[in-house]
């Protein structure tokens, strides 16, 4: 049996909405990131699968692609944890239920 | 492949700017805070400044496509590079007492203002999806920071904390999108993707996600309804005069990247998308008004009204045509200029009075006749009343959605204009009517009086005399045709 185009939509998908439901379910700011990071390698598992299933000509251009996505999710990752460090520093707590100053 | 650098000269000169402002506050001493705070405003606004004189001087007549149709380089992008410099001088401006009063580190926020004018002109210029996404991001870094830059006050820790996690959310929902619509088309150019686009028939799921997928990322930059909630609560929590420019440039920067996509690549399916986003523009602008009912800070007040904005704005995007566009582009100029007076005025009495609710605003009238004058006409434009830009630009984006017969939502449209003259006029009541006990004049510092007035004039400017913005939209417009109908 090899694997198919499908296959590996299919766990693109499943890891995507798994990313998806920690970022819903998570309490704390830290999980949540990491739930995303999730969200982001399913772009990247989809990407690299399409570019491999792909004629050569448009092949590059995925790749490309998820070079970007992993240099701009590690900036990301670098600019959010350094908010959330100041938002326990002024606050105790990084529990996104608990940050709530401000409502309406 | 056309790689002539010489077209990319602004763009170059911005990104030295910001490196420039940053120099700069190396080289002031740091005892001398206010002299390290006005050196390095006056860089950025000088690099922004040039940028916008040079893009008009040496890209009027260009519509050249670099780097194989990764950047535009036309009357289109021009358009928003000036826009999006001079937002970002009105903005600077606004900040210099501000950042003197509640800042600690000006080079850095005032470089950050310059890279995000750079990534919003790098959006309005983008014709492919990672340049797009790669200019969305260096925008809302940009942003990210900038919100949570001030100090003292605990809510910016917290508005920067919920910016940054939603936004992460988003751009991870946004490049799903991007790979689905690449694995489903082969390409990223929205030129390529018309084509492949076109009808109902090509349509799978992988296009289909995609599609919707890079829409609503783009939809959660602009606070489309719904992905509005983070704007109440980052609008209340950011330094007043980002909250400004959250409401100026990252919203025209994303209507400038929403627009040319859906000419370019959506023309050909433009009867699979257009109910979809109606209703969503009708939403937007009803959920919008509503819930800016009964806010008592000013700032959450504008983010509702700026959500409610963006709806009107998707009411001339949704008939996809060149009136559609030249109304679209029309209203954000005006838009701009409002809102920017309207925030000058928050920041003043932000600065002191400490407070910024709309009880605070009692009595201005008295206190600061000008300063009450200059907000009610602000309001007046953003509630649509003749003589101010919002009337006209209006009246252009509703005629453009009746001509695609798309007259209930134009009702709606109408309705909420309606409603939310109410809360507007909550406002001016306050400022008017109520009486205070404390009556004393309030000191306006200079700078953000001849602010305030230049915006106001660029208010009534649009409104009544329109013609040399129409040229500008118009020309700018027509870009697009060779994808929209009239």
């Amino acid at each position: 049996m090899s694997l198919e185009l499908v296959d590996f939509q299919i766990l693109a998908a499943a890891l995507f909405c798994l990313g998806l439901y920690g970022v819903l379910a998570r309490r704390s700011a830290v999980m949540v990131l990491m739930a995303v990071e999730l969200m982001l390698n399913a772009v990247n598992i989809n990407l690299i699968a399409f570019s491999a299933f792909r004629p050569v000509s448009s092949m590059i251009t995925g790749q490309v692609i998820v070079i970007f996505v992993i240099t701009v999710a590690a900036a990301e990752v670098g600019l959010a944890l350094a908010v959330i460090m100041r938002l326990y520093r002024r606050r105790g707590t990084v529990n996104v239920d608990e940050i709530d100053l401000m409502k309406g | 492949m056309n790689v002539d650098f010489s077209l990319l000269i602004p763009e170059f000169i911005l990104a030295g700017a910001g490196f420039l402002v940053l120099l700069v506050d190396l080289l002031v001493p740091k005892a001398q805070e206010h002299r390290r705070n006005v050196v390095t405003a006056a860089t950025a606004v000088l690099g922004l400044a040039v940028t916008g004189i040079v893009a008009i001087a040496t890209q009027i007549d260009t519509g050249e496509r670099l780097y194989d149709g990764l950047l535009f380089i036309d009357r289109y992008a021009l358009l928003f590079k000036v826009l999006f410099a001079g937002i970002g001088i009105a903005v600077i401006v606004m900040s210099v007492d501000y950042v003197a009063d509640k800042m600690r580190h000006p080079g850095e926020y005032y470089a950050l203002i310059v890279f995000a004018v750079l990534g919003a002109t790098l959006m309005a210029e983008s014709g492919e999806l990672l340049t797009a996404f790669i200019s969305i991001e260096l925008l809302s870094f940009s942003l990210y920071v900038l919100v949570g830059l001030s100090r003292g006050d605990a809510r910016t820790a917290e508005a920067s904390a919920k910016y940054i996690l939603l936004g992460a959310i988003s751009t991870a929902i946004m490049l799903y999108g991007i790979s689905q619509l690449f694995g489903a088309l082969g390409t990223t150019r929205f030129t390529e993707m018309g084509p492949l686009l076109t009808g109902a028939g090509g349509w799978n799921l992988t296009l289909i996600t995609g599609f919707v997928m890079f829409v609503a990322g783009l939809g959660f930059k602009l606070s489309m309804v719904p992905f509005h909630m983070w704007a109440p609560d980052v609008y209340e929590g950011a330094p007043t005069p980002i909250t400004a420019l959250i409401a100026t440039l990252s919203k025209a920067a994303a209507i400038a990247l929403l627009l040319r996509f859906l000419a370019e690549a959506g023309s050909g399916s433009v009867n699979e998308w257009r109910m979809p986003l109606a209703v969503l523009a009708a939403a937007t602008m009803i959920i919008g008004s509503l819930s800016a009912l009964p806010q008592t800070n000013i700032k959450r007040l504008l983010a509702y009204s700026s959500i409610a904005q963006i709806g009107f704005i998707l009411v001339g995007i949704v008939p996809n045509t060149v009136i559609g566009a030249n109304a679209v582009l029309l209203h954000v100029i005006g838009y701009a200029f409002t809102n920017l007076a309207a925030f000058t005025v928050v920041v003043v009495i932000e600065l002191k009075l400490g407070k910024e609710s709309v009880a605070d605003f009692a009595g201005l009238s008295k206190r600061a006749p000008v300063l009450a004058m200059i907000m009610t006409g602000a309001l007046f434009s953003l509630a649509g009343l003749p003589i101010f830009a919002g009337f006209l630009t209006k009246f252009y984006l509703f005629t453009s959605a009746v001509d695609k017969s798309l007259e209930w939502l134009v009702v709606i449209a109408v309705a909420t204009s309606v409603i939310s003259l109410y809360y507007y006029i909550r406002v001016i009541r306050e400022m008017y009517i109520t009486e205070t006990e404390d009556g004393s004049k309030l000191p306006v510092p200079l700078l953000l009086a001849g602010l305030a007035w230049v915006m106001f004039a660029g208010t009534i400017a649009v409104g009544t005399y329109p013609q040399p913005f129409v040229d500008a939209t118009n020309a700018a417009a027509t870009v697009l045709t060779p994808w929209i109908g009239l």
